[in-house]
């Protein structure tokens, strides 16, 4: 016979609003090897938990159900009470009276009536549950940082001041990602390159960091502290040890007509490249799908020019796999390009560009040298017209939300544009000015102000050219709603931060969650913002929304602390909730007949194979073996296995049976 | 047929294998599944059109097993269940000598599992228009007139099993339906038992049933069980492409595959 005590938990006002707490408690109390039950206004309060644990004791409690809110807030705290009191933490249950049942009806002894049966299932549960221990897991401590622009950079850094060790893996041949793009960054204007390049440096040169670069994630298994990664490190074409960087391979190419990433299509590079001359690591890799040698079989003059022989045409992809504790996904973001935007010529208007190719056009590195000149015939601009929310808040484009940074950067780059050409005219089109941040308002009033750049507030409908001027038509709201059409040399567009393409599969690659845009999904959107709905894998970065510089360090240095604080624990204590493999008298040994299918349907990979022996050593039988390590406990085996030869600890069949059972049977 | 008495008898004079798993005569016009252990007894075998037990059952059989390493007679489905078997880790190449018999009843030998596949390429499972119109009826008709349709086809089950012991899929020493902690699956032969029943050996079956009907003409009361499982292999189909067995390849319903088209979820 059981002793369970039941309590029930008013939640302030939460639950006993529509619920009677304390009918709930006097009808359980009467329930078939119920001990003790009874109410309290908030069962997780000091007084409350006092209660749970002074009744333990007092009446010798084998097992406690506690009716409150949902167990992802309170399980561990009521467990631990319990514990405290020294009961098996996971003989106690909760039955979810808050958002299954008081937050979603109305008052009314239905409602009540409701509160009754889920409590009366639980108490049926609890009778089967049996005491479990925690199942301790090692730690390894070395993080993976996905990707190298500022994001993985702060990141990766701030993990290896730490002491830990770092592999940082940058897809692109090298890091610095759109910041290394970027002319002069807001508020303050200081140079971007030159805040980045020496973080770029001590990347590269610090002992703790393993920097991979034109490398991407293959695979990542198992879990917080025990992550299995393998990585691709794509063939560069050149032995990295031999080459000196000298740059005489990339000056003597002949494929030179190749659009420049780095300057996002408005210069050219060669077919073996360093992205720009800041790179890091300053080595050339070799464009597979440009270079002569690889598309006709004939060339090779990199290779003759080598002064140390460092070319390698037959290098092939690589495979390494990593064993890391935490993943920090910092892969960034992109954003639309002037393609997508039929209403301002579908990207055929050479001198319509996006906010990312003016900062290069404005970049000291860039192709023009920092002047602004038009990509279509070199002439400065005279008049330019800035176009904001190119995207961004507009659902018709399937982007409703807000890209955050396109109000200060259209700033800046009016701005920018007023500074280098003086007697020149610029236009900015807005819906409104976001410039919420330290110094951000100050910044967009001083480009109207100070550097008299106009703005409109009103919506740009169409772009197009008529003897070689563009013509924007657009609507100033300020006055009247009046049409506007301003002849103008050059259009930016501040068009809308997406996702990175290939995000989808990356995620799916992680097991982490992501939104309707494809940006990575945080845990908690205000206490957990760093945290992925996986332990162990955080975020920083705009591969989680489009995010500022300053708001992208600052989530990379959250991310770094929370993986340094993984890296403070030896070993982690883990829920025993995990699927076992039955075992039975011979001549069956365990009714797990071997098929394995439950091993193809883990997404944790923790099934294995396990020989069953006899004494003299001879294998009677092969079955399935959970790796308690890896399994996360989420069940597809026990759904899976048709002889339902694995049960999970905590939520057995039987467990499950006499939930079921309790309602049905009234 | 000579061809294939005389190719048991070599392996069992040569002791290659122990038992030969074949069809004979049986009671009245009937043929059935026989055990040749004696080199002697091959002339009982025989095959034609009446043969068709899917003797690839006895394969996981304890009984059978401990008489020693079997040849098996297996025409069409019951290379289907072999392969099958292999995909669910159930049989290894060398657990068995396979005596193909073609269409044309020709002897066929495989040495491999991958040969079987290939020949089975040509043979790919498909379901009778007949049936097809007889399934996508019971589809179409409302719930209630469903459910009322199958609690009367399900009623004169009296739980012999017969289905699952004709079954070559049905190998696990201890069916879900002898688990009794808890007894998710009712025992009785009542009307919502048997439905129970039925239901869940369909639904074990799906994404594996390979269509060899065994189950249908094993049933003493003629219960057409196999439009169940016709009908899984159809919506198995319908969601995540041409199924057949094929060593190697992942189970259908347990694992994920990035094409799936998933537009029962989405």
């Amino acid at each position: 016979m059981s002793k369970i005590g039941v309590f029930i938990c008013h939640c302030g006002e939460n639950i006993s609003a529509t619920v009677n707490c304390g009918k709930v408690a006097e009808v359980a109390g009467k329930l078939e090897g119920v001990a003790y039950s009874t109410d309290y206004k908030y069962m997780c309060s000091d007084p409350g938990q006092t209660i749970i644990k002074q009744m333990i004791k007092e009446k010798g409690l084998d097992g406690v159900v506690v009716a409150a809110c949902s167990p992802r807030m309170h399980e561990p705290t009521f467990r631990k009470a319990c514990s405290e009191a020294g009961l098996n933490p996971y003989l106690c249950e909760m039955a979810n009276l808050r958002e299954h049942c008081s937050w979603v009806h109305d008052k009314s002894d239905a409602t009540t009536q409701k509160a009754i049966d889920i409590v009366r299932t639980l108490v049926e549960k609890v009778k089967h549950n049996k005491p479990l221990s925690t199942i301790k897991v090692p730690v390894t401590k070395k993080a993976l940082v996905i990707g190298g622009g500022i994001a993985g950079i702060q990141a990766s850094l701030d993990i290896a001041n730490a002491g830990h060790q770092v592999v940082l893996v940058e897809k692109e041949p090298s890091i610095g990602g759109h910041m290394s793009q970027l002319s002069e960054t807001f508020p303050t204007l200081d140079c971007s390159q030159c805040i980045l390049t020496p973080r770029m440096v001590e990347v590269a040169q610090h002992p703790n960091i393993t920097l991979m670069t034109y490398a991407e994630l293959e695979k990542l298994d198992g879990f917080i502290g025990n992550f299995k990664a393998t990585i691709r490190k794509k063939a560069k074409s050149i032995d990295e040890k031999l080459c000196t960087g000298c740059g005489l391979c990339t000056t003597k190419c002949p494929t030179k007509k190749i659009p420049s990433e780095f300057n996002e299509g408005l210069g050219f590079r060669t077919a073996i490249y360093v992205p720009f001359p800041q790179a890091v690591p300053n080595k050339p890799v070799i464009d597979k799908l440009n270079c002569q040698y690889y598309l006709k079989g004939k060339c090779k003059v990199c290779e003759k020019v080598c002064p140390t022989g460092a070319i390698r045409f037959d290098q092939e992809d690589e495979l390494v796999e990593l064993e890391v504790g935490a993943v920090v996904v910092a892969t960034g973001f992109n954003i639309m390009t002037t393609s997508e935007f039929p209403e301002y010529g579908y990207g055929k208007y050479p001198d319509v560009i996006t906010g990312l190719q003016f900062e290069r056009l404005a970049s000291a590195s860039g192709p023009t040298l920092g002047e602004i000149r038009r990509p279509s015939d070199g002439k400065i601009p005279e008049k330019i017209v800035f176009i904001a929310c190119a995207g961004s808040r507009d659902p018709a484009k399937g982007k409703p939300y807000c890209s955050k940074i396109c109000c200060m950067y259209t700033a800046k780059h009016a701005m920018l544009y007023q500074h280098k050409v003086h007697h020149g005219e610029s236009y900015v089109f807005y819906m409104d000015i976001r410039a919420a941040g330290k110094n951000y308002d100050e910044f967009t009033r001083r480009a109207i102000v100070e550097d008299k750049v106009n703005y409109l507030r009103g919506r740009v409908s169409k772009v197009y050219e008529e003897n070689g001027k563009l013509i924007v038509k657009g609507v100033d709201t300020l006055l009247n709603a009046k049409p506007v059409e301003i002849e103008v040399d050059m259009v930016v567009l501040a068009s809308a931060g997406v996702a990175n393409p290939g995000s989808e599969e990356l995620a799916q690659k992680m097991h982490i969650s992501y939104d309707a845009y494809n940006f990575f999904s945080e845990a908690h959107p205000k206490l957990k913002p760093v945290e992925t709905n996986t332990a162990g894998i955080y975020l920083a970065g705009a591969c989680q929304a489009p995010k500022d510089i300053p708001e992208t360090v600052a989530a990379a240095s959250g991310a770094a602390a929370k993986v340094a604080i993984l890296f403070s624990q030896n070993e982690l204590s883990r829920e025993p909730v995990v699927a076992v493999v039955n075992r039975s008298a011979p001549p069956l040994y365990s009714t797990c007949v071997g098929c394995f299918m439950c091993a193809t349907a883990c997404p944790y990979s923790a099934i294995g194979e396990e020989e069953i022996k006899d004494r003299k050593g001879n294998v009677i039988k092969k079955v399935a073996k959970v790796n308690p390590g890896l399994c996360q406990g989420c069940g597809t085996c026990v759904a899976f296995c048709r002889s339902k030869s694995i049960d999970l600890d905590g939520y057995t069949n039987e467990q499950m049976y006499s939930e079921v059972m309790a309602l049905l049977n009234e | 047929m000579n061809e294939l008495i005389q190719k048991a008898k070599s392996l069992l004079e040569s002791d290659t294998v122990q038992v030969v798993i074949g069809y004979g005569k049986g009671s009245a016009d009937k043929t059935r599944a026989i055990f040749l252990t004696k080199p002697e007894d091959c002339d009982q075998l025989l095959f034609d059109s009446r043969c068709v037990q899917n003797l690839a059952v006895y394969l996981t059989k304890h009984e059978i097993k401990h008489l020693g390493k079997p040849a098996i007679v297996a025409p069409i489905p019951v290379l289907r269940s072999i392969l099958q078997l292999a995909v669910e880790n159930q049989l290894k190449e060398s657990d068995l000598v396979i005596l193909g018999v073609s269409p044309e009843s020709k002897l066929i030998e495989f040495d491999s599992f991958g040969a079987i596949e290939l020949f089975l390429n040509a043979y790919k499972i498909q379901i009778d228009e007949k049936y097809k119109a007889t399934i996508d009826k019971i589809k179409a008709m409302p719930v209630s007139e469903r459910f009322a349709f199958w609690i009367k086809e399900l009623e004169p089950c009296f739980k012999c099993y017969a289905c699952r012991a004709a079954c070559p899929l049905c190998y696990c020493p201890k069916c879900t339906v002898e688990n009794n902690q808890p007894q998710w699956i009712p025992a009785a032969s009542h009307l919502l038992g048997n439905l129970e029943w039925h239901v869940m050996r369909a639904m074990h079956l799906a994404g594996r049933c390979t269509d060899c009907e065994a189950c249908y003409n094993a049933c003493p009361m003629g219960i057409p069980i196999h439009l169940l499982t016709k009908s899984m292999l159809q919506d198995v189909e319908e969601h995540f492409g041409p199924y057949g067995p094929s060593v190697g390849k992942r189970n259908t319903l347990s694992s994920f595959n990035p094409d799936d088209k998933e537009s029962f979820i989405r």
